[in-house]
């Protein structure tokens, strides 16, 4: 039991990256991405990943992966026929939302397509009160009615939300249980399992959402775990938007907590890369095929939004609602542009140059792949600036067609705009770059950070090539690229732990809760966890559990979540619960009030198996004689000029690269511009800085 | 263009840009800062309230992503401090006033204020201003309809009300004794404090990192910046002038010798030249006896508003003072849009932004149509509820904005039930309605039928109910186009109108005033239906996939009475 596998399918590659669980060795395997199957990949890229490390099924302790399919489906609008079940006189609450417009000043904005439309939003007669008592019965002759209204529609997933059901479950419960009877093929949530918690609209969001994505993503899930099982593999694990593992069965439960899994993963990696270098401000950048995205690391922590609206514009963590559907969830925070390797080179109408948001993902591909793409892309603009191996790539595994990618700039881009195809490809890097730029921004000025005091971890196949132009643009001081950065966001999925959250709300004041009553619910949530965690087969010794509250003042609208103490909860350990939330609510906010009673929304307890540090290394040895050849290369500094090339795998430790220079690797290219300086240090990370700044 | 915005500029573009963008995110900042911790739900849940940050003479640097409506009176509020206290003023002190004839909207809408100190001296000010679901007066929530801002409930001129961090007792228990439900006001009233203190702290960290002459510079250059933006769109956009009138449903005010509440007129005339835009609204009544007199302030905020979605619908110029130099509004004094004292306010601030914006629209889809939507819902829809709430013998004051639709535009359908035009407060959710206050909401839903037909389809209303449960509430209502309907453009249809009724526990239902206070004792029923918006363009031309897309949701019925 020796390795840890994680599988992330991009765009354009599918990786498959190995960690040894004792030294830290690091490996990759990467197989262009099969869309219209992905398991295909996934098998072939396991294959060759066991196969090129010598590694048997069972040695390994870890299998996860980060799956996209939550948000696509949201984005290409193409999740299950979902009906919606409202308490009477409240079917339109997804389309009500809260009312407020995204945008203040966008006159032709439009709000969110309503995942359920007005048609499939059904009632029931049944009302509780805010204390939870019912005062209209649940109608229990409509059901019948509405058993068929839902067949009628041949609906595939029906969500359930009823007022104040995260108070009395019963009606929902009641319903839910009628429905899963009748239409045992039909995927049914019900709010008060999905979101106990008080706010009509996010927690019907929520559980929308999660009806809505449910059927594809357990179709998904299923037909990728049959295929690792095959293999004799362990158990398939799923990562969570803030990092963490779980297993498919908590995936399908609560799908709406792997909405930003893939990213979250390059994120974490991230992190945890920093963590190994001593740098705590970092920008991750990670740019694949078809996506650039951007996050930000303050202080060694990831940014976490709670507001998340998925399938919503902009970034998020920002004052801005209604352009996405809520999910009340907590997911790391990102900004994200289209613009990878694959985006394609087009002229609009206007005579302008642009670069994307359609990309030539796997299937064609660049021009220069030569399977059949025709449209110049970013990866053959990059190609004929010299920047790419005019051979092949992926090792030999890619052939390369230059002649091919150049003709196609020089006649769709180049022609048109009386350009040469050199010139054109150095267009479509500047409006790529631009591009990508802004998503930097956004997570680091747009919030008042100066990115002049973040270094810059550049990953994703693509990353390392435009990453030093990036840096220029916002005076970035350092970049740091970790070994396979191709594979890199692969890597934050095997270097994470198993997690899962479990929450319980009361909704009552403190004061009037028993400690013991406390202490109950969490020993119960504890027991849940206990039993998840057995059944990963991590030794108890590694299991962490962390007990916290959502506590407010009884009239406020938003909680603190605030850490309870170890150990059984007592009236002393409450009394101290209630004095933490008044010193965090005064230091987070500035002050506090003492007499006003305190209210506990929720109980939460997370239930963690550690799967032990790691520190990754790639470790050199080599005698330095990496420099494989010269060709020329094209810079906006120098024009093009005769570069040296070095292969990343024969640079010696603490060897020092001025720019020009390329150093290229397995999955991916390192472009160091003049006035940069590559180092490369011991356990395989390259960081570069300005060579010659005054 | 933007190399031209950038033009004559001291500072480097990547320090502009990072000071421009800490200023705008510390006032976005106070934003969460208040929602977080203040008490009423309409602050916490709903929204209402704007921050900004501004210069040493009161012109606002940065506005919040926040409400239009106060974009044109804020700068007038602070410089209102400015003037009494600039020289008086030292650090940890804190200022407040509502006085509508001072800058401010209407007397529910309170200011705090703080001064930025950076070594002794004043380089900036912060200002949030919140509504106050009540401010006293004879009616819960202060929407009473009557004929002098005396009766408006407590007014404050601008007044100290933290003295180098320490708050005045007096000042406040003068306001605690005015006001109902005090408890709630004091934690409404610490988070506002609290907000200006955050956006304080940012702007001392960024005086210490840049320099405070650098820092106030760059606030400098971010007005100029606007300005530039404002000037180069404007002039992109085609020349022209255009008249406009509607009529607005009354003042709340049965006036002797008259048996209903009389209609009253505005006129505008908007003359676009250029790089400037002209709005003058000569013609237009004079001011009326109930409380929809808006001060000139006002009237410009909804002019700023409809302007700002016309020429930066990318919202590429940042909101402040800098960007509404180019523009010159106009209205004759003493008329109902332009308000002296003591005429009375309260609706004004919202019903005569509403209209004017929508006017604003009306006025210039002559000469740019495709620039121009239809009207929206016009009105803030507002039901205030006051009473002891019998759960726990409690005073409470509920104050609620209900939405309607969105104008139809030059290529799309309007949007149904959001918050259009010079408001954006979010709805209190159901749920937490129901837990602050003993109200029953019997349903809460899209109005079929409310969108006016056009090419394109404006957004439809919507329609609610509140049942009074086990206690006698006064209410009040603030309703507009229940007689004047949301006008279409470019040849669309109106939307529907609005109505509001009271239905006893008895099953006699009462029409009411579209104004001013009534009782709702228990059991009753209080009926609502905000207006749909305005259609654009003929509804012959309407695509048959929409209407059968209609026909299937309910939006439409298939025959509609």
């Amino acid at each position: 039991m020796a390795w840890r596998l994680g599988i992330d399918i991009g765009g354009t590659f599918t990786d498959v990256a190995l960690v040894n669980d004792v030294d830290g060795t690091i490996g990759i395997a990467k197989t262009p991405t099969t869309p219209s199957d992905f398991g295909k990949a996934v098998l072939s890229g396991l294959h060759s990943a066991l196969d090129r490390y010598g590694v048997q099924p069972d040695e390994v302790s870890l299998l996860s992966h980060a799956t996209t399919v939550v948000t696509n489906s949201i984005l290409e609008e193409n999740g299950a026929r979902t009906a919606l079940i409202s308490t009477r006189g409240f079917r339109d609450v997804l389309e009500l939302r809260r009312s407020a417009r995204s945008d203040l000043y966008d006159m032709f904005q439009d709000s969110p397509r309503v995942l359920v439309p007005r048609h499939r939003r059904l009632e029931i007669t049944e009302r509780l009160d805010a204390t939870g008592t019912v005062i209209v019965p649940l109608a229990e002759p409509e059901i019948p009615g509405l058993i068929k209204q839902l067949k009628d529609l041949d609906v595939e997933a029906v969500a359930i939300s009823l007022l104040f059901s995260f108070l009395n479950d019963r009606h929902e419960r009641r319903l839910g249980d009628a429905l899963r009877e009748a239409l045992p093929d039909v995927a049914i949530f019900l709010s008060s399992e999905v979101l106990p918690e008080v706010r009509e609209f996010e927690r019907t969001s929520t559980t929308a959402v999660c009806a809505y994505v449910a059927p594809i993503l357990g179709s998904y899930l299923k037909r990728l775990e049959t295929a690792t099982d095959s293999l004799g593999l362990p158990e398939l694990h799923v990562m969570g938007s803030t990092g963490g593992v779980f297993d498919v069965r908590e995936a399908l439960r609560m799908p709406v907590n792997s909405v930003e899994s893939g990213p979250a993963a390059g994120v974490i990696a991230a992190q945890l890369v920093g963590a190994q270098l001593g740098e705590s401000n970092l920008i991750s950048f990670d740019m694949g095929g078809t996506t650039a995205k951007a996050s930000l690391i303050r202080d060694g922590q990831i940014e976490v939004t709670a507001d998340y609206e998925v399938g919503g514009t902009g970034s998020q963590n920002r004052w801005v609602t209604g352009s996405g559907h809520p999910i009340r969830v907590p997911v790391i925070d990102l900004a994200e542009v289209s613009a990878g390797g694959g985006s394609i080179a087009w002229i609009d109408p206007a005579g302008s140059l642009r670069v994307g948001p359609h990309s030539a993902g796997a299937e064609p591909g660049p021009v220069c792949y030569g399977q059949g793409g025709d449209q110049p892309t970013v990866t053959d603009a990059n190609l004929v600036l010299g920047y790419l191996d005019a051979h092949s790539l992926l090792d030999g595994d890619l052939p390369i067609d230059y002649q091919r990618a150049e003709h196609a700039l020089q006649k769709k881009i180049g022609d048109p705009m009386n350009m040469t195809a050199l010139q054109a490809a150095a267009a479509v890097r500047d409006i790529v770059n631009n591009g990508m730029a802004e998503a930097l921004r956004i997570v680091s000025i747009e919030r008042g950070h100066d990115p002049r005091e973040f270094s810059l971890v550049a990953f994703g196949g693509a990353g390392p090539v435009h990453a030093a132009a990036l840096a220029d643009e916002l005076d970035i001081p350092r970049i740091i690229v970790p070994p396979i950065p191709g594979g890199f966001s692969a890597l934050g999925l095997v270097m994470t732990d198993v997690r899962r959250d479990y929450a319980r709300t009361l909704y009552r004041q403190l004061e009037d809760l028993a400690a013991s009553d406390i202490e109950a619910v969490w020993s119960e949530l504890q027991a849940q966890g206990e039993e998840m965690l057995t059944s990963t087969g991590i030794s108890p010794d590694h299991w962490r559990f962390r007990r916290s509250a959502d506590l407010r003042y009884s009239r406020q609208a938003y909680e603190l979540n605030v850490t309870a103490a170890a150990g059984e909860f007592t009236d002393k350990t409450k009394a101290k619960l209630a004095e933490s939330f008044h010193s965090r609510h005064e230091q987070t906010y500035g002050h506090k009030n003492l007499t006003e009673p305190v209210h506990l929304v929720t109980l939460r307890l997370t239930a963690v198996g550690e799967l032990g540090r790691l520190e990754i290394a790639d470790i050199i040895c080599s005698d330095g004689a990496s420099e494989k050849s010269r060709r020329p290369v094209w810079f906006a500094q120098t024009g093009t000029t005769n570069c040296s090339v070095h292969n990343r795998s024969s640079l010696a430790a603490g060897v020092s690269l001025d720019g020009p220079v390329i150093v290229e690797s397995l999955d991916s290219t390192l472009v160091v511009p003049p006035g940069w300086t590559a180092r490369n240090d011991y356990k395989g990370f390259i960081t570069l800085e300005r060579s010659n700044r005054e | 263009m933007n190399s031209d915005a950038h033009r004559d500029r001291l500072t480097d573009p990547v320090t502009f840009e990072v000071v421009k963008n800490t200023l705008y995110k510390a006032a976005e900042e106070m934003k969460i800062v208040l929602a977080k911790t203040a008490y009423s739900p309409i602050l916490k849940v709903a929204g209402d309230y704007s921050c900004g940050i501004f210069d040493t003479q009161g012109n606002m640097v940065a506005q919040g992503p926040d409400l239009p409506i106060h974009l044109g009176s804020m700068p007038d509020a602070v410089a209102a401090v400015i003037n009494k206290f600039a020289h008086s003023a030292v650090e940890g002190d804190v200022f407040i006033h509502n006085d509508p004839y001072f800058g401010g909207s209407h007397l529910p809408d309170v200011n705090v204020i703080a001064p930025a100190f950076y070594q002794g001296r004043i380089f900036g000010w912060t200002c949030v201003r919140a509504h106050w679901p009540d401010i006293g007066s004879a009616t819960p929530g202060s929407y009473g309809a009557v004929t002098e801002i005396y009766g408006e409930g407590l007014r404050m001129p601008p007044i100290r009300l933290y003295h180098a961090g320490e708050i005045d007792p007096n000042v406040e228990d003068l306001i605690l004794a005015n006001v109902r439900t005090p408890d709630e006001r004091m934690g409404d009233l610490r988070a506002q404090v609290a907000a200006n203190h955050r956006a304080c702290q940012r702007l001392v960290s960024l005086a210490s990192k840049y320099g405070v002459d650098v820092l106030t510079r760059i606030m400098q250059e971010v007005m100029d910046y606007s300005e530039s933006l404002m000037r180069l769109m404007l002039s992109e956009l085609p020349d022209g002038e255009g008249v406009f009138e509607d009529f607005c449903d009354g003042d709340g005010i049965i006036e002797d010798g008259e048996d209903e509440d009389m209609t009253f007129t505005i006129r505008m005339r908007v003359l676009k030249a250029g790089d400037t835009l002209e709005v003058d609204f000569e013609g237009s009544d004079p001011a009326v006896s109930g409380p929809i007199n808006a001060p000139l302030s006002v009237t410009a905020s909804g002019v700023y508003c409809s302007l700002k979605m016309i020429v930066d619908p990318n919202s590429l110029i940042p909101p402040n003072s800098g960007a509404w130099r180019p523009i010159r509004v106009t209205a004759p004094a003493g008329s109902v849009v332009n308000a002296q004292f003591p005429s009375p306010v309260v609706y004004a601030n919202h019903e005569i932004s509403h209209r004017v914006a929508d006017m604003t629209f009306g006025a210039m889809a002559g000469f740019m149509p495709a620039n121009v939507m239809a009207c929206s819902q016009g009105t803030s829809g507002i039901i205030t509820l006051g009473g002891v709430d019998p759960r726990n013998g409690q005073h409470y004051v509920s104050y609620e904005t209900i939405k309607g639709g969105m104008g139809a535009r030059p290529n799309k359908d309007g949007i149904n039930v959001v918050a259009a035009g010079i408001s954006n407060t979010m709805n209190t959710p159901i749920e937490i309605l129901e837990l602050s206050f003993p109200v029953r909401i019997d349903y809460y839903e899209i109005t079929p039928n409310s969108g006016g037909r056009g090419k394109y389809r404006g957004g439809c209303g919507s329609r609610r109910a509140w049942t009074i449960v086990d206690h006698d509430a006064r209410a009040a209502v603030c309703l507009e186009r229940t007689k004047s309907p949301p006008f279409g453009v470019c040849g669309g249809e109106a939307g529907a109108r609005a109505s509001i009724a009271l239905k006893l526990a008895d099953g006699s239902i009462r029409t009411l005033l579209t104004k001013g206070g009534f009782n709702a004792p228990a059991g009753a029923q209080i009926l609502l239906e905000v207006p749909g918006a305005g259609g654009y363009g003929d509804a012959s031309e309407r695509d048959s996939q929409a209407r059968a897309r209609d026909l299937r949701d309910g939006y439409v019925s298939a025959d509609p009475d």
